[in-house]
């Protein structure tokens, strides 16, 4: 084909980067040669040539064709000549180079402003508040996140789910994470402990100590959580510790009989190391907090030469009462550790702190109470400075005949979590006696009790595997979320036509969670080295390294969430389900209706689908932005800056904390996937601690599964103050960005053990 | 009286603002200046419940 051109063209076209380069009518020919091939036109050579003739001829008078000319009478000449089919085909291929120009250009401009502004100017640096989006690693992994949403949604998402999430009718979350792994699990450690475990980067022997074991328990979370892209969890915390403090307590009574053996006895030192010895091999059992005298009668039933009943008495009375001081104290000094911990280690991905929750409260062996009481404790005292803990997210579990009414044996540790709750927002509550959580509760097999992880996710009810409906090591596959505003918009008001286009919704979500399971199924056990090597994930022990992890993987959930039900019942009747009992009416009708079609798509392929009451933190502007462009500013509906979360009555929409409470609750039976709710309190809840139990317990027998009561909690960082501050802390008179004499810091550190040191030298 | 010296630190706390802990999506944020605009306006319109 080289005869097309015989006189060489030494002319010069300009790219669309404006860059000149030789003119060359080969790309022309083989540009119409792959579109006519594309769509089987029936173009031959002969056709290929007289056409790239055509094109040149047309732009011979042009000193400098620019590309886009080009293209223009490539169209043209495709046209004019009859080959209608092919020209479809060029217009198309170049609409699509087009958008990914576009699209290429869209990166780089958000890495440009990833690199130039910090986040108080931008928005997309702060879409995940535990972020810090101003240091190194928080914008390397913006970098990493924003380049990969790029790649998924140009090369990875089939086109029609592609187009519904830019276009906002649904969001596909964590879709950085599309090609790699998993949202959460909830992390059994006893058996993760048991015999040690590795971490991928190194061997752990089991622990021998309470403090090792909330060491390692933090390890465990920060191994899980960069494996993972969502929440991580332990659902039976105090359990879990228990272990430990058996351990501490067992040296630390051994320490003390050894120096009571020394001081008492005048034993040598080898000498109280082979009493020990002894007395081990001897009894099988450890001992026990609040079962000493179990111990005790085997102790005094074993043969040790040269003691007289009496000493042993004596020697065994000693060591307890040290060792329960020393277990106590450690046991404190552990769960502080946890909590600064999991406050201060920026491991996942250098930017933040993995995102813990612990689940307890139900634990009623002395040691499991120990545990709750001193994390509860420690909670109180806040971290170094006095501050708030951010993490973990703690969740006391209610249950009657647990810890729910006075005389349970865990009634106090419930009355200590309300106190802490008041001071510090944490813990949350979840209620095992919900219904819908009851269901599952086995007495004694905290592996049946419910447990919520990070913010609101929780699983139990098994279609995979109905003969395993528990909650160690299971989680959320992925999840993806419907714009329910909209389609209230857009269904002007007919019933109807919302339920078709909310199915149609449904099924196309659907359809993107089963794509994102395929690509989630075909990994491999090697690719989680911690999550499926080590067996965190149930199941994933009977696998060998090479193994797909698909088949476990179905014990999770594939989960379809909402948002805005409030604005979505404004749309359809004028009213939110806080204004009417029509609307509350309907909104369950939907939810009831979104829920039903995911449990049938459950029955037909085996699979748990379940429905998320989303916790919408980067999408709750996203969508309303959208839809206010579409459909302009619609009172009640898109006039705010966000949506409602989930089936919230809306935050803005004055309500007693009761009638809220009965409105949502039933929400949270329908919500499989997770939920919480809310209640806003004004005022310092410390001072009125019955009011706040009185609305945990309302929670409870109103049948929510999940709830907290928020209320103000500012902190001054120059004083030291917690509590409620106004313009002026109450505690050292400043206003905001105000300096205070260090000297009268000094005198108020006199009342206020917790007012922070200054050095005057510095 | 506020003795204006920064320099040989007698005084404390100068620029330095107030924490103001809120519950986010389930989990607590330190202070609001790191939620996102839509979630600040959603805190700005909290209102609270009687009990």
């Amino acid at each position: 084909m080289e005869h097309i051109v015989q006189e060489p063209d030494r002319r010069m076209i300009q790219k669309r980067s404006g860059t000149l380069v030789p003119f060359d009518p080969m790309k022309i020919l083989n540009a119409i040669h792959q579109a006519s091939t594309a769509v089987g036109d029936d173009m031959t050579p002969e056709d290929y040539t007289y056409l790239t003739q055509k094109v040149c001829a047309a732009i011979a008078g042009t000193e400098v064709p620019t590309v886009e000319q080009i293209q223009d009478k490539v169209e043209e000449m495709l046209i004019r000549y009859g080959f209608a089919t092919t020209a479809k085909a060029y217009i198309l291929y170049r609409a699509e180079h087009t958008k990914m120009r576009e699209s290429e250009s869209y990166l780089m401009d958000v890495y440009h402003r990833l690199t130039y502004s910090d986040s108080e100017s931008e928005n997309i640096k702060r879409e995940n508040a535990n972020i810090d989006g101003d240091t190194a690693m928080g914008t390397m992994l913006k970098y990493g996140s924003e380049g990969s949403k790029f790649f998924i949604v140009n090369h990875v998402l089939p086109k029609e789910i592609a187009a519904a999430h830019a276009n906002g009718d649904i969001h596909i979350h964590d879709m950085d994470f599309y090609m790699l792994t998993e949202t959460c699990c909830q992390i059994d450690l006893i058996k993760l402990f048991k015999d040690g475990f590795s971490t991928g980067h190194g061997y752990v022997r089991e622990p021998q100590s309470i403090q090792t074991y909330a060491a390692l328990a933090c390890i465990a979370i920060q191994a899980n959580q960069n494996e993972m892209h969502g929440g991580q969890s332990l659902p039976n915390f105090d359990y879990a510790m228990a272990g430990g403090v058996i351990k501490t307590y067992n040296k630390e009574y051994f320490r003390a009989l050894k120096a009571y053996a020394q001081a008492a006895l005048g034993y040598e030192w080898e000498q109280a190391e082979a009493l020990e010895k002894v007395i081990r091999a001897g009894i099988a059992d450890p001992l026990r907090l609040e079962r000493e005298e179990d111990f005790y009668k085997k102790l005094s039933g074993l043969n040790l030469p040269g003691i007289e009943p009496g000493q042993i008495r004596r020697m065994h009375d000693f060591s307890v009462k040290q060792a329960r001081r020393y277990t106590k104290k450690q046991t404190r000094q552990a769960m502080q550790a946890l909590i600064h911990n999991l406050n201060t280690m920026h491991s996942r991905a250098g930017a933040q702190v993995p995102f813990s929750s612990i689940n307890y409260g139900t634990d009623t062996s002395p040691e499991g109470r120990l545990v709750t009481s001193m994390l509860l404790a420690s909670t109180m005292d806040g971290l170094g400075g006095g501050e708030t803990p951010i993490f973990p997210v703690q969740i006391f579990k209610v249950k009657e005949g647990i810890n729910y009414d006075p005389g349970d044996p865990n009634y106090d540790l419930f009355s200590q979590a309300i106190s802490t709750s008041a001071k510090r927002l944490f813990p949350n509550f979840s209620f095992i006696d919900a219904p819908f959580n009851l269901q599952y509760y086995k007495e004694g097999d905290p592996n049946t009790e419910v447990a919520y992880m990070g913010c609101r996710t929780r699983v139990l009810g098994n279609r995979y595997d109905p003969s395993r409906e528990c909650t160690f090591g299971r989680g959320n596959l992925s999840f993806t979320s419907i714009n329910l505003p909209r389609l209230g918009i857009e269904a002007h008001q007919d019933l109807e036509a919302f339920y078709r286009s909310l199915d149609d919704t449904m099924d196309l979500v659907i359809r993107q969670l089963l794509h994102r399971f395929k690509i989630q199924s075909a990994k491999k056990v090697r690719n989680y080295p911690f999550l499926m090597a080590q067996g965190i994930w149930i199941d994933s022990e009977k696998l060998d390294m090479e193994d797909t992890i698909g088949e476990v993987l179905k014990h999770g959930t594939l989960s379809v969430g909402f948002i805005g039900l409030a604005e979505t019942l404004k749309a359809l009747t004028g009213y939110h389900h806080g204004e009417s009992e029509e609307a509350q009416a309907l909104g369950l009708e939907i939810i009831s209706h979104m829920r039903k079609k995911l449990d049938a798509e459950s029955e037909k392929t085996g699979l748990n689908f379940t429905l998320l009451a989303t916790p919408a933190e980067g999408l709750s502007g996203r969508f309303v932005r959208l839809d206010k462009a579409r459909y302009g500013e619609i009172e009640g509906i898109t006039d705010r800056e966000y949506y409602t979360n989930s089936f919230h009555i809306p935050v803005y929409y004055p309500i007693r904390s009761f009638r809220k409470i009965q409105l949502e609750a039933p929400y949270h039976a329908l919500t499989n996937a997770g939920h919480i709710s809310y209640v806003e309190l004004d005022g310092d809840t410390c001072q009125n601690l019955p009011a706040f139990e009185k609305i945990i317990r309302y929670m409870k027998e109103q049948g929510i599964g999940y709830g907290s009561i928020n209320h103000p909690v500012d902190r001054d960082p120059v004083c030291g103050y917690t509590g409620i501050i106004g313009d002026v802390c109450p505690r050292c008179g400043r206003r905001e960005g105000e300096s205070v004499p260090i000297e009268k810091l000094n005198e108020l550190r006199k009342k206020f053990p917790d007012v922070p040191r200054y050095d005057c030298t510095r | 009286m506020t003795i204006k010296n920064t320099k040989t630190r007698q005084n404390a706390g100068e620029g330095v603002g107030f924490d103001r802990i809120r519950r986010i999506t389930g989990y607590l944020v330190g202070t609001v200046d790191r939620f996102n605009n839509a979630k600040r306006a959603e805190e700005k319109d909290r209102v609270k419940h009687e009990v």
